[in-house]
C-alpha cells in the first residue's frame, strides 16, 4: 500500500505508519474543492503509472507503450477536470479513477476505428454514467470493501483471476477470451461466475 | 417489482467496458432502473479500481507531468462552454405519454436522435429506430398495444431489452417494468402484452429477427434489419 504524507492539524506533516490507500480520496477531494495543483501532482505521480501498467506491463500487452502513455494524458486530464464532482462518500479515489479510465479507454478505441458511425453518437459517460444517484456508502465501508475485494482477489486461483484481468485489463468479451485462450465460452462464463461468487461474499450490496 | 436481471457475465462486460455499445445502452437503462444492479455494478467498478491499484506501476515518459499541466492550461477555458446545459430538442417521439419518464441513458439518446419517428410495423406495433454510432445492433423503442399478441419469433443474434412501461409475457414468464430480457437465438418466443396498458420496450438484437409462420413473413417485410 501506498506511504504518503499526512497533514495533521497544524498543517504539519506526519508520517503515516499504516494502510492509508484513502488518504488518496481525501488528496482528490482537495483537487476538486481547492483545485490544490500540488495534491494533484501527488495524484499523478501514484496513479498515472498504474494507469499506465493496467495497460502495459509484462504481464498486459492491451495497448502499446506510446498508446498507454497517450491513455494516461487523457485520463488525468479528466480526473483534474471532473475532480469537482468527486464525492469520497459514494466511491474510492481507485475505484472514481478506474471508471474515468475505463471511459477514456472506450473513447480512445472508438476514436480509432476505421469505419467510425457518427451518427446517434451518444457521450460514453452517458452509457457509463457514475452520476447517478446512487446509495452513499460510509466512508469507512469503502475502505473496507476495497481491501476485502482486494483480499479476495489475490485469493483467487490463477485460472479465475487470469480471466478477470483479460476482461478488465484488456477490455476483452467473454467470447474473445474464449477464441484466445481457446476455451469453450461456457467454461469462460463459469470461472468468471466462480470468481464472482468468491468475491460476492465481499461485495458490501 | 424487478424480477429479471443481467446475470453477472453481461453486468461485468459493462463495468470492464468490453460490453459492445448496443448491448451496453439496454444493461444502462436497466442499472438505472434497478438499485440492485446499480449497487451490483458499483461492487464491479470497485473491482476494477482494486486490479488499478494491484497494477505493476510503469515509468512514464519524460516530462509527462509538466506536459499534462501545460494541456490543462491550454483546456481551461474550453472546458467551461462544455458545461452549458444542451439545449433540450422538442421529440415528437417523446409525445407518447409512456415515454415522459424515461431513465436518463435513454433520453441522452433520444437527444442525439431528433428525427427519430414512431413507424406502425403492423396493427398492434409501433416501432421508433435510433442511431446509436455502431452498425452490429438495431437499437430500437418498441411499443405493443394493450392485449397484443406479436408473431411468434426467432432470432439470428442475442436480443437484449428492457421494459420501460406496461408489461408483456411469453412462455419464459412476465416481464414489468425495469425488467431486463435477454434472448439467444433460437429462442423462438412470442410475447403477448397485458391487457391493462401499451407496453414500451427498448431493445438492442444483433442480427435480422426471424419471424416463424407466416404472419411472420409479412412482419419480418415490415421490419427490416436497418442497424445503427
Amino acid at each position: 500500500m501506498a506511504q504518503i504524507q499526512k497533514l495533521n492539524s497544524n498543517g504539519i506533516a506526519v508520517r503515516a505508519t499504516q494502510d492509508c490507500a484513502d488518504d488518496w480520496s481525501t488528496l482528490l477531494t482537495r483537487v476538486g474543492t481547492q483545485r490544490d495543483r500540488q495534491a494533484f501532482e501527488r495524484v499523478f505521480r501514484h496513479f498515472a503509472p498504474l494507469i499506465k501498467g493496467f495497460h502495459h506491463s509484462r504481464s498486459t500487452q492491451a495497448l502499446n507503450t506510446e498508446a498507454a502513455d497517450e491513455l494516461v494524458q487523457e485520463v488525468m486530464l479528466k480526473v483534474w477536470h471532473k475532480a469537482p464532482s468527486f464525492d469520497q462518500s459514494k466511491a474510492s479515489a481507485s475505484t472514481w479513477i478506474y471508471t474515468i479510465m475505463r471511459n477514456c479507454r472506450i473513447d480512445m478505441l472508438r476514436r480509432n476505428q476505421r469505419h467510425r458511425h457518427r451518427e446517434g453518437d451518444i457521450d460514453v459517460a452517458d452509457i457509463w454514467d457514475e452520476a447517478l444517484e446512487n446509495q452513499p456508502l460510509l466512508f469507512l465501508q469503502h475502505k473496507r470493501n476495497e481491501r476485502d475485494i482486494a483480499d479476495g482477489l489475490s485469493a483467487l486461483p490463477a485460472e479465475q483471476s487470469h480471466i478477470l484481468e483479460k476482461a478488465y485489463m484488456e477490455g476483452k468479451s467473454h467470447s474473445e477470451i474464449s477464441q484466445e485462450l481457446r476455451l469453450p465460452l461456457g467454461t469462460v462464463k463459469s470461472r468468471v461466475r466462480l470468481a464472482m461468487k468468491k468475491l460476492q461474499a465481499r461485495f458490501v450490496r | 417489482m424487478i424480477r429479471h436481471h443481467p446475470d453477472n457475465n453481461l453486468l461485468l462486460e459493462y463495468a470492464a467496458g468490453s460490453l459492445a455499445r448496443g448491448p451496453s445502452l439496454v444493461v444502462a437503462a436497466h442499472i438505472q432502473m434497478c438499485a440492485d444492479c446499480r449497487s451490483h455494478y458499483h461492487s464491479l467498478n470497485c473491482l476494477g479500481g482494486s486490479l488499478l491499484n494491484q497494477s505493476p506501476a510503469q515509468p512514464l515518459k519524460s516530462k509527462a507531468f509538466e506536459c499534462l499541466i501545460a494541456r490543462i492550461d491550454q483546456t481551461q477555458e474550453k472546458i467551461t462552454d462544455l458545461e452549458k446545459p444542451a439545449r433540450q430538442p422538442d421529440l415528437s417521439i417523446k409525445q407518447v405519454p409512456a415515454m415522459e419518464h424515461l431513465p436518463k441513458v435513454l433520453n441522452k439518446l433520444l437527444e442525439k436522435n431528433p428525427s427519430s419517428k414512431w413507424r406502425k410495423a403492423s396493427r398492434n406495433l409501433e416501432v421508433c429506430r435510433v442511431r446509436t454510432g455502431q452498425r452490429e445492433y438495431e437499437v430500437a423503442f418498441h411499443r405493443l398495444r394493450r392485449g397484443a399478441k406479436l408473431p411468434e419469433h426467432d432470432h439470428r443474434g442475442p436480443e437484449f431489452a428492457v421494459v420501460l412501461n406496461g408489461s408483456f409475457s411469453d412462455h419464459n414468464g412476465i416481464y414489468g417494468p425495469g425488467d431486463f430480457v435477454y434472448r439467444e437465438p433460437g429462442q423462438i418466443h412470442r410475447p403477448i402484452a397485458t391487457q391493462d396498458q401499451d407496453c414500451l420496450c427498448f431493445s438492442a438484437v444483433a442480427a435480422p429477427v426471424a419471424i416463424t409462420g407466416i404472419s411472420g413473413l409479412l412482419l419480418n417485410r415490415l421490419i427490416p434489419f436497418r442497424p445503427g
